[in-house]
């Protein structure tokens, strides 16, 4: 079954066009990796699948599991089901790592007509997955991301993808700023949530992550469109040839 | 009559004559200019303005009390009263007309609690002596059914290794003209601590005068602000710091809605000689309306070499990553916003050690939030 179906998408940012005819089809159970240069639309490409303002669909349409995905605000993305594990994770002092945990997922539920979860129930469930990603529970009790170095903030962000779970998750380049154990962690955490009722989108610039994180299909995007699509080979002959050379190869 | 009550009445003279010659404090007086009180009252409308009514609603500990309308006063209250050298019209103003307020001291190395509310329009004078090693809580509350023009002026003597904590809660009473006039001393190893809340008058403004006279001597002053549509808070603050290593540090938190306006003016002096000082200060402004608006302004005097002074000012609208991140976690926008509007004010909240005191003014700006929230156009 398709979980996201993206046709002929053009997206502009301030007036000035980023994704200029992007199609892509991602069924449940696969991992697709979007990989591309700086400035090709990558981070444009998660930011509109997440909802955020000022990234203005001209043409073009997103389907996520047969509903308009452009309708919805962002906190309604969230509750059906798709998750960005972000770039730069914002910090917020004045809220508790773990008091915001309680209440994203509860804000989630609730959109689902699902009933709260109490703060014990809430801390067993968040428990259950911080321990393999290393997340402590000192860091729960501290200020969201705040004071979090690179590796602590994308460590939280799977751990949400964990306790959130998920139908469509898109990471966007989470292995930026991360050193190689850092990485194989992250990786883990995101290996663990593989399964056939979810799709991934793992948006990256480098090669590198997808050592871990294996996909099933990779696409390339240059200019705010896909020029290449392949199986995980295509992530190595990227790493061995560079992006401009696939850039000359598919004009 | 004796010659110390003369002494009390020449003060009070004095006072009348100060107020009689500067008048009403107005937006070209430099210390007034975001803040006109001239427009709201004259100055036969403050000589007139009688008496304060409040009601010490707690008494705890070891604090002797004094009423300062009657007429026998003891020697401490003679020799304290009306004493501090202030440059304040309103200030004086609060001496020299209402006859009305009280004495509280609290003899040496002992300590106690004073919750007063201030329930009516008028003047009322309060001097606060903590002898050495003594420590004081007093929390001031001004009900939010407050109308007409209130002008309380307090002294504070705090004696060294004293410690004084002051909490301060108005609430919003948009009909009426609130004056808090605050003028202190510190001496050594002393402390002052204030934590202040504001939700909104006509006009309101807490001025703070405080002089960190001996080494080690230390005021530590918090506060926020939550404004309505149509309300307007000033808090100006003047911390002098006169001896050595003495420490001082400030934080102030505003959220203006609708059209209100937010003030902040905190100036530090320290003055020469006084090395190994410490000062910071931080003032902020969430502009919730489009026609708020918040004017902050911090001010440095340095006339000693060796000290450290930090300040920072910032005024502007809820960050928009911060609210996209919320949201794209499934935390509906007006949930969202709430949320970092309370965590930018927490800042200023969270430092107090008390947990009533915290409680007392958390569940004032609670209160106050959703009235600033909805002016939002």
């Amino acid at each position: 079954m398709s979980m996201l179906q993206i046709k002929d998408l053009h997206v502009a940012v301030d007036g000035k066009e980023i994704l200029k005819g992007l199609s892509l089809t991602v069924n449940a159970g696969e991992v697709h990796a979007i990989m591309g240069p700086n400035g090709s639309g990558k981070s444009t490409l998660s930011y509109v699948l997440a909802g955020r303002a000022g990234y203005e669909i001209t043409s073009g349409s997103i389907v996520y599991k047969d509903e308009d995905l452009n309708a919805l605000a962002p906190e309604e993305r969230a509750a059906k089901g798709i998750f960005l594990a972000m770039q730069y994770p914002v910090e917020i002092p004045g809220v508790t790592t773990m008091t915001f945990l309680k209440t994203a997922l509860n804000a989630q539920r609730r959109a689902r007509g699902e009933s709260d979860l109490d703060a014990l129930n809430v801390l067993k469930r968040v428990r259950e997955k911080a321990g393999s990603l290393k997340v402590s529970e000192e860091m729960l009790k501290r200020a969201l991301n705040v004071g979090f170095s690179g590796g602590e903030k994308k460590r939280l962000e799977i751990l949400q993808m964990a306790l959130f779970e998920p139908k469509l998750a898109i990471l966007d380049e989470t292995d930026s700023g991360l050193d190689i154990d850092a990485l194989k962690l992250v990786a883990e955490g995101v290996n663990t949530l593989r399964s056939p009722e979810r799709a991934m989108l793992v948006i990256t610039h480098y090669q590198r992550l997808l050592n871990y994180i294996v996909p099933d299909r990779v696409h390339v995007l240059s200019a705010g469109r896909i020029i290449r699509e392949g199986g995980k080979e295509l992530a190595h002959e990227l790493e061995a040839k560079g992006y401009a050379q696939i850039v000359k190869d598919a004009a | 009559m004796n010659a110390a009550l003369s002494r009390l009445d020449a003060r009070r003279a004095e006072a009348a004559e100060q107020f009689r010659m500067r008048g009403v404090p107005h937006r070209r007086v430099e210390a007034w200019k975001y803040s006109d009180l001239r427009a709201v009252t004259d100055a036969d409308a403050v000589s007139n303005a009688g008496a304060a009514q409040w009601t010490i609603e707690h008494r705890s500990g070891d604090v002797e009390f004094v009423d300062l309308s009657s007429s026998a006063q003891p020697d401490w209250v003679r020799a304290h009263l009306g004493a501090l050298k202030s440059d304040s019209a309103m200030g004086a103003a609060s001496f020299a007309f209402a006859h009305a307020g009280f004495a509280l001291r609290v003899p040496r190395g002992q300590s106690g609690e004073v919750r007063v509310n201030f329930a009516s329009a008028g003047q009322a004078r309060v001097l606060i002596v903590l002898e050495e090693g003594a420590s004081l809580r007093y929390v001031e509350t001004v009900p939010g059914h407050l109308e007409g023009l209130q002008n309380i002026g307090t002294e504070v003597r705090v004696a060294e290794n004293a410690h004084f904590t002051h909490a301060r809660t108005a609430l919003t009473s948009a009909k009426a003209v609130q004056i808090a006039d605050i003028a202190g001393t510190v001496a050594r190893n002393g402390s002052y601590r204030l934590t202040s809340g504001a939700f909104g008058a006509e006009l309101s403004r807490l001025e703070l005068k405080l002089s960190l006279d001996g080494e080690g001597a230390e005021a530590h002053l918090a506060g926020v602000g939550v404004l309505a549509d149509g309300t307007h808070a000033d808090v100006t603050t003047h911390i002098v710091h006169a001896a050595g290593n003495t420490r001082s540090t400030q934080l102030f938190k505003n959220v203006a809605g609708g059209k209100s306006r937010a003030v902040y003016q905190g100036q530090i002096t320290v003055a020469k000689g006084a090395n190994g000082s410490d000062s910071r200060q931080t003032a902020k402004a969430l502009l919730l309306g489009q026609r708020a608006e918040a004017d902050l302004k911090p001010e440095l005097e340095i006339f000693a070499d060796d000290v450290k002074c930090a300040h920072g000012a910032a005024v502007g609208d809820l960050d928009v990553d911060s609210l996209f991140y919320l949201r794209a976690r499934g935390i509906p926008e007006a949930e969202a916003r709430n949320m970092l509007i309370r965590a930018f004010l927490e800042e200023a909240v969270e430092e107090i050690a008390n947990d009533d005191i915290r409680a007392l003014l958390w569940q004032a700006v609670e209160d106050a939030l959703p009235r600033a929230m909805e002016s939002r156009p």
